[in-house]
Formats: structure tokens, C-alpha cells, sequence
């Protein structure tokens, strides 16, 4: 049995997908996390639970909202799991009787009903399932109260029991409704009730689908002859303002019957936060200052130390205890060196910055699941438009700190397509944590007292990059269409410690699981080409296959103050991923340890040419995984060329001037 | 207009015809149309978006957005 979950954004879908399978999605507090369909086994393996993204009606907006209107009309299912949030169930019910006029199966989840309680509603539970016909359940999805008792009642056998309620449209809409049946011949298998309404509300995919049956001339007719007869006698001035009307009317109806609302509680918590976070002049600051405690924590105070303290213990105990095991079973020279100078040396440069990883990620999930994301958008969004984007797309790039990928795909939740195109192009300027490493590593060596502030530094010119590049965009390559924004602002939630170890583990996860398989294997095959060159296996580094292969980058890379062919090569393997670079770093310079590397990369940067080499890192290339994103979204090759070939562009210039005005100035 | 309206006041949204289009649907999604009552929260500075509070939920919307929304103060 297939279940869909339907709702409005931010009612806790994606936290019920996730109690009741077991799994992980991604959840946090605003609208619009969940941007495509997810599907998971239930626990008990008996059914399929879709999660879905969130809309406010079947009629989209936005591409994450097309994916529901789609699923519904090409997609088998069996039943649909409406979360509803019962703090909000105005305007939740709207969504709700669009899916009772869809037809399917339906069962009511009653979330939220902790909040709803705090704010003095009480919601009849019983009474809303007799009036709407469906039953309900109340749940919390976060703590899991209720949660068994909506799965048994979303997979025991549906009984159509009760009639369902219907909304009174009048007279003209029955017609159109009946029209449209005749028109259709029984041909589609959807109901014909849900169809013509949502084809009168204007809902293009609706109308798309109806055109592979009825003509595009009567289907015009029908809407053009029912809004004319519609809005004859009324004064509302569209049809779909009449129906959104009716409907209201009918909620207003539900709700006088079903809920209660007991005096006011005063000012909630979140509006008081609210008067300090978004601040007229303390929002911009506030968010600066969350910025640098992040980075100092990650970077300097916390993260640092633990770094170092797993750098010791790879390259001490456990490379000593390799090394030993090595012996014991009389491995040849070949694989000692192979295990101890390709595998260790790659993977384990890399698994040392696992503790900042997971501090960084830690940081972007609190900000995630409290609610300041659709803060920070708020207070972006002056900047954002100057550039000719909303505040909206800084959410993507947020999420862009932690992984691209992620961030790219968030972009679908930006209303119109040419700042969506933007955002899409721009996230991989956002420094992942993919370049943390190489960040950590050079600072380490070249600028340890002023190490937060360096890697502060790259991300802030990440951003004003971007913002810059945005502006070239929007005044050449993207003209047009108006900007446009409004963002809902959810209530302020503290974020739980399950939940945040668990989200941070989730996005932790995928880097430690890189550095066990594409590292791990990427790292066997560095160390051979660095082990093998023309003249036979066991060469001097100079004159491996790998030298070759880096050395013709090397005159290119010069200018910039890295011309060598240690770090062509590494440069091309972080196109694969960004963490290779400090594997073949490791690799190339044959240092088992983090702190050895700093030594031997001292003597071939200067502090300048470091800088400058980061700096290349940040913009040069979206990774592999970062491309393939941005061809899904975007659907072009154009434009995923474009991404690379520009950032590429914009890295060479900005490092060549970095380099060269430094020199001037004799840094 | 709803962008004359000084923080804390509240006002009842009487003509939001003139807004855009997209603007209209997001905020009738929110269940913001003519009739509800909005409370504008806070400003943002240089002529930054605004956030106001409708029905028990906030929202942000720009300033040139909320200049085409008609209210009548309470
Ligand atoms: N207090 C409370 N918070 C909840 C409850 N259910 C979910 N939340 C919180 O609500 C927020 C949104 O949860 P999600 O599961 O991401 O919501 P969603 O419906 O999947 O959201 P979209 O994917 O954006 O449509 C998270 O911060 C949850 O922790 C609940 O029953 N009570
Ligand atoms: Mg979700």
C-alpha cells in the first residue's frame, strides 16, 4: 500500500515520514524544506509512505510545489496522510478540502497539537471528523505521541464509511462540472469534480493534463463561460477568488462547530524574541555575530584542538599500529608503501577534519531547526534585491555552507524561474565544508593567529562574489521579470538534542562515508600514478605519471603563485570532490600527518601564494557531484557549462590580482 | 496603504487588488486577503522588507509590496 504525505509547509511532514520509517529526511523550521519526493518503508514493511514538499493548495507557485500537483495526477497511490497543523487549521483546511475533492482515500494526522494547546485552541477532534468525513487522528509528530496509533489507522483497510463533506460552489460550478464530464468521456480517472475546480482556480499542470484529452478551444470556452456566469451576479473579481471564497465560508463554518479558543495568552515567546533578532538595526549585526561565533568555534576554540588531537592519534597509534600489523603478516614493500603513504596518508588527512566538519554542521542545524533561516532571509532580503535576487535565495546559500548539493536543490523553492537560475548558478560560490580541510590546513601553516579571521575572510568573499556576479547577471544574461518575495516566518522552536545529533549526523555522515570509498579508492590511485611514470614503478616523485599529468597546469598556475605540479594535480582531483585536494596533498608530499604537511608546504608557499591558493579553491569549480545538481535542475547543458566556465574565469582573475598586487606590495 | 502604518499598529486589509499577482497568491495562501487584520512587527531599515503578523502567524513582504495594499486603520 502506497501512502502519500500531503500538507501545508512546515506541519511536520517530514518529522512523520521520519517517526514512522525509521529513516532520516531532512527537517527544519521554515517553509520549504522538503523539496522532492521521498519514499520510505513503513516499520512494520506492510505499506509505502511518499513524503512530499509542502504546499498551501494543489495550484503551484514554485517548482517544489509542482512536484505534488504532479505526483498527484501521474503517480498510483493508494491514500493520502493529510498532516494538518492544528495551530494553524484555517488555513490548513483549504489544502484539506482540495484533497477530499481529489477524491483518494484520506486520513486526517492532527499535528501540532502542542502548540495549538499553548496557544489556548482547543481543537474537538471527534466533531472534526464527523463534520469533514475523514477520520482524525491527533498527533505530536516530534515526540511521537499518537504516532502508532496514525499508522495503524493509515494502513487498516479503508471502510467508506461516512459521507465526506462538500463544499457548496453553487449552481454555475455544478454545470462546469458537469460539462467537463462530458467533454472527458469517462476518459480520465481522476475526479471530474476536483479536475474542473482546479482548472477554473488556473492550475497549469491541471490544464495541461486536461489538453491530452478535450481540445484547448473548449476547455477556454468552459472556463471563459463559467467565470462569466459566475461573476455576473458578485462582486468578487476573479473566479478563483470565488472559489477560494466558498471554501472559506465553509471553514469559517467547521471551525465555529469544531474549535475553541480559550483567552489570549499575552505576547507569545517568539514575537518577543522576534523584537531583538529582527530588530530594525540589530538584524544585520546579530546575524554577523552568529557568523563569527561559528567560525570561531569551528575553526579556532573548539574545533582546532580536536583536529590536532586526531591528527595525533592517526599518525601516532594507528599508523604505528598498521605499520606493525604490516609486518606481522610480511606485507612486501609495495603494499606498505601503498597502505601507509597512499591510504593512510589520503584518507586519514582527510578523516582528521571530521570534528570541525561536524562543529560546522552541528551550527547550520541549529540554525535550521530553530527558525532563524526565515529570519536571515528577512533581514538579507534589502541586499538581495539591490543585487536583483530576494531574500529568499540567501536560504539555498546557507544551506550551501554545509554541502552545495542540498543548497542547489533548495533553490527550487524560489518562486520565480530567473532568480531561481541564479541561485541555482550562484550556491557553488558558497564554501562547502568539502573546502573547510583545505582552509584548516594552510591557515594552520601559514596563518595561525589569525586563523578564524583568514577563513572568515574566504567565506565573506564567497558571498560578496556571488552577490556581485548577481548583479552582472541580472543587468546582462538574466533581465527582466520582477523580483518578489514574501516568506512565511515560523514560530521560533528549541531545536531538541535527538533531533540535532541526528540532523548533524545525517549531513556528517556523507563525509566520512566519501572519505571511506571515493577517497579511499581515489587515494589508491593517486599513489599509484605517483608511484609509477615512464621510466617503471618506484620513480622519484618528479617523475611520475602524476607529475606529468599536474606539470601541464603548472605554467598556467604560475601567475598566481602556485605553479607547481603538485598543485595542478591536486587541483584536478578536487573537481571530483574538494576534500581530495588535501588527500593528494597528503599523498604527493609523502607526510603521514597534518602537522608534517604544514612543515613541508612552507617551504613551497609563501603566506601570499597560499592565500592566493585558496582563494582559487573557494571559486575555481563547482565539484563533480555539484555539477551533475546543477544539470538536474537546470535541464541544460548551456548553463552547467556556464557554471563551471565562469567560476573558473572569476577564480584565475581574482587569484592573478591577489598574487600580483601583493607582490607589488611586497607581502 | 499598509506601508504608512508605523510599527505596532493594526490596520484591516481593505483592497489588495493593485498588488502583484504572485504577491496576492502567496499572501491569500497565507490566509491574508481583503478582510484579514494585519499588525505590522517590525521594519527593516533603508527601505528593508517588513514583517507583520496576520492570524497568529508572521510574515514578510517588501515595502513597495505593502505600498500597494489598502488598509483602514483600527
Ligand atoms: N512543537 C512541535 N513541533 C513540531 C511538531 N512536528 C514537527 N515540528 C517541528 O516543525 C518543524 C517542521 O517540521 P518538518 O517535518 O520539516 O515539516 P514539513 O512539513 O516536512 O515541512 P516542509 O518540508 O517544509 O513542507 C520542525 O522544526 C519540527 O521539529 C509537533 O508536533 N510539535
Ligand atoms: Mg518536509
Amino acid at each position: 500500500m502506497d501512502i502519500a504525505l500531503l500538507g501545508n509547509p512546515n506541519t511536520g511532514k517530514t518529522s512523520m515520514f521520519n517517526n514512522l520509517t525509521g529513516s532520516y529526511e531532512y527537517v527544519g523550521n521554515w517553509s520549504g524544506v522538503t523539496v522532492e519526493k521521498k519514499v520510505g518503508i513503513f516499520k512494520q514493511g506492510a505499506a509505502k509512505l511518499i513524503d512530499l514538499p509542502g504546499v498551501y493548495s494543489l495550484n503551484p507557485l514554485s517548482k517544489d510545489e509542482g512536484v505534488v500537483t504532479r505526483f498527484l495526477l501521474d503517480d498510483p497511490f493508494d491514500r493520502m496522510l493529510n498532516i494538518v497543523d492544528a495551530s494553524q487549521l484555517e488555513r490548513n483546511l483549504h489544502l484539506t478540502l482540495q484533497l477530499i475533492e481529489f477524491g483518494s482515500p484520506l486520513i486526517i494526522g492532527l499535528n501540532m497539537i502542542d502548540v495549538a494547546k499553548n496557544r489556548g485552541i482547543q481543537v474537538d477532534v471527534e466533531k472534526l471528523s464527523s463534520v469533514l468525513g475523514v477520520e482524525v487522528v491527533p498527533v505530536v509528530a516530534r515526540t511521537g505521541r499518537g504516532c502508532k496509533d496514525l499508522a495503524e489507522a493509515a494502513t487498516t483497510p479503508y471502510r467508506e464509511t461516512k459521507k465526506q463533506f462538500q463544499v457548496d460552489y453553487g449552481e454555475e460550478i455544478d454545470k462546469a462540472i458537469t460539462k467537463l464530464e462530458q467533454l472527458l468521456q469517462g476518459e480520465s480517472s481522476h475526479s471530474t469534480r476536483w479536475l474542473t475546480l482546479q482548472l477554473l482556480e488556473g492550475n497549469p499542470y491541471v490544464k495541461k493534463y486536461l489538453q491530452s484529452y478535450i481540445d484547448m478551444a473548449d476547455l477556454d470556452g468552459l472556463i471563459h463561460s463559467t467565470s462569466r456566469a459566475v461573476l455576473a451576479g458578485s462582486e468578487v473579481r476573479t473566479i478563483e477568488q470565488f472559489i477560494y471564497k466558498r471554501r472559506q465560508a465553509a471553514i469559517g463554518e467547521i471551525l465555529k462547530e469544531t474549535t475553541e479558543v480559550k483567552g489570549n495568552s499575552g505576547q507569545p515567546l517568539s514575537e518577543k524574541i522576534d523584537l531583538i533578532i529582527t530588530n530594525k538595526w540589530l538584524g544585520l549585526p546579530i546575524f554577523l555575530c552568529v557568523m563569527y561565533v561559528l567560525f570561531m568555534l569551528t575553526f579556532d576554540w573548539l574545533g582546532f584542538p580536536l583536529s590536532d588531537a586526531l591528527d595525533a592519534f592517526i599518525s601516532g597509534p594507528i599508523t604505528e599500529g598498521i605499520s606493525q600489523l604490516l609486518d606481522l603478516v610480511g606485507a612486501s614493500k609495495f603494499i606498505h608503501a601503498l597502505v601507509l603513504d597512499g591510504i593512510v596518508a589520503g584518507v586519514g588527512g582527510v578523516l582528521v577534519f571530521v570534528p570541525q566538519i561536524f562543529i560546522l554542521f552541528f551550527f547550520i542545524s541549529i540554525l535550521e531547526d530553530s527558525g532563524y533561516m526565515a529570519r536571515v532571509a528577512l533581514v538579507m532580503d534589502r541586499l538581495m534585491e539591490m543585487v536583483g535576487l530576494n531574500g529568499k535565495a540567501f536560504i539555498p546559500m546557507m544551506i550551501g555552507f554545509g554541502c552545495n548539493v542540498p543548497g542547489i536543490m533548495a533553490a527550487r523553492t524560489i518562486e520565480t524561474p530567473r532568480e531561481r537560475l541564479m541561485t541555482t548558478l550562484l550556491t557553488p560560490l558558497m564554501s562547502c565544508s568539502a573546502r573547510l580541510p583545505v582552509y584548516a590546513l594552510f591557515v594552520g601553516a601559514f596563518f595561525v593567529h589569525q586563523k578564524a579571521l583568514v577563513v572568515l575572510s574566504l567565506y565573506v568573499l564567497g558571498i560578496v562574489v556571488a552577490l556581485i556576479l548577481a548583479k552582472i547577471f541580472s543587468n546582462t544574461l538574466l533581465r527582466g521579470e520582477t523580483s518578489f518575495f514574501v516568506i512565511e516566518l515560523p514560530p521560533y522552536r528549541l531545536p531538541q538534542a535527538k533531533a540535532l545529533w541526528k540532523s548533524t549526523w545525517e549531513k556528517g555522515k556523507g563525509f566520512v562515508k566519501k572519505a571511506g570509498t571515493f577517497i579511499f579508492a581515489g587515494s589508491v590511485i593517486i599513489w599509484l600514478l605517483s608511484y609509477a611514470g615512464p621510466g617503471g614503478t618506484n620513480v622519484q616523485m618528479d617523475d611520475s605519471f602524476l607529475a606529468m599529468i599536474g606539470g601541464v597546469f603548472a605554467p598556467l598556475l604560475a601567475p598566481l603563485g602556485f605553479g607547481t605540479w603538485q598543485a595542478g594535480a591536486s587541483l584536478l582531483t578536487g573537481f571530483l570532490a574538494k576534500e581530495a585536494i588535501i588527500s593528494t596533498m597528503n599523498i604527493i608530499y609523502f607526510v603521514p600527518d597534518e602537522a608534517g604537511l604544514q612543515g613541508i608546504l612552507a617551504n613551497t608557499f609563501s603566506p601570499l601564494s597560499a592565500y592566493s591558493f585558496m582563494v582559487f579553491i573557494l571559486l575555481y569549480i563547482p565539484c563533480l557531484a555539484t555539477v551533475a545538481t546543477i544539470k538536474k535542475e537546470t535541464g541544460s547543458y548551456k548553463w552547467t557549462f556556464f557554471s563551471m566556465g565562469y567560476a573558473l574565469a572569476i577564480a584565475y582573475i581574482l587569484s592573478l590580482i591577489i598574487y600580483q598586487v601583493g607582490q607589488v606590495f611586497g607581502l | 496603504m499598509l506601508s504608512m502604518l508605523r510599527k505596532g499598529e493594526k490596520a484591516i486589509i481593505t483592497d489588495i487588488s493593485k498588488a502583484d499577482e504572485l504577491v496576492k497568491r502567496r499572501l491569500l495562501d497565507l490566509g491574508i486577503t481583503e478582510g484579514s487584520e494585519v499588525c505590522i512587527k517590525c521594519k527593516m531599515p533603508f527601505g528593508g522588507p517588513f514583517m507583520l503578523e496576520s492570524c497568529g502567524q508572521c510574515v514578510g513582504i517588501r515595502k513597495n509590496e505593502a505600498s500597494c495594499i489598502k488598509v483602514e486603520g483600527l
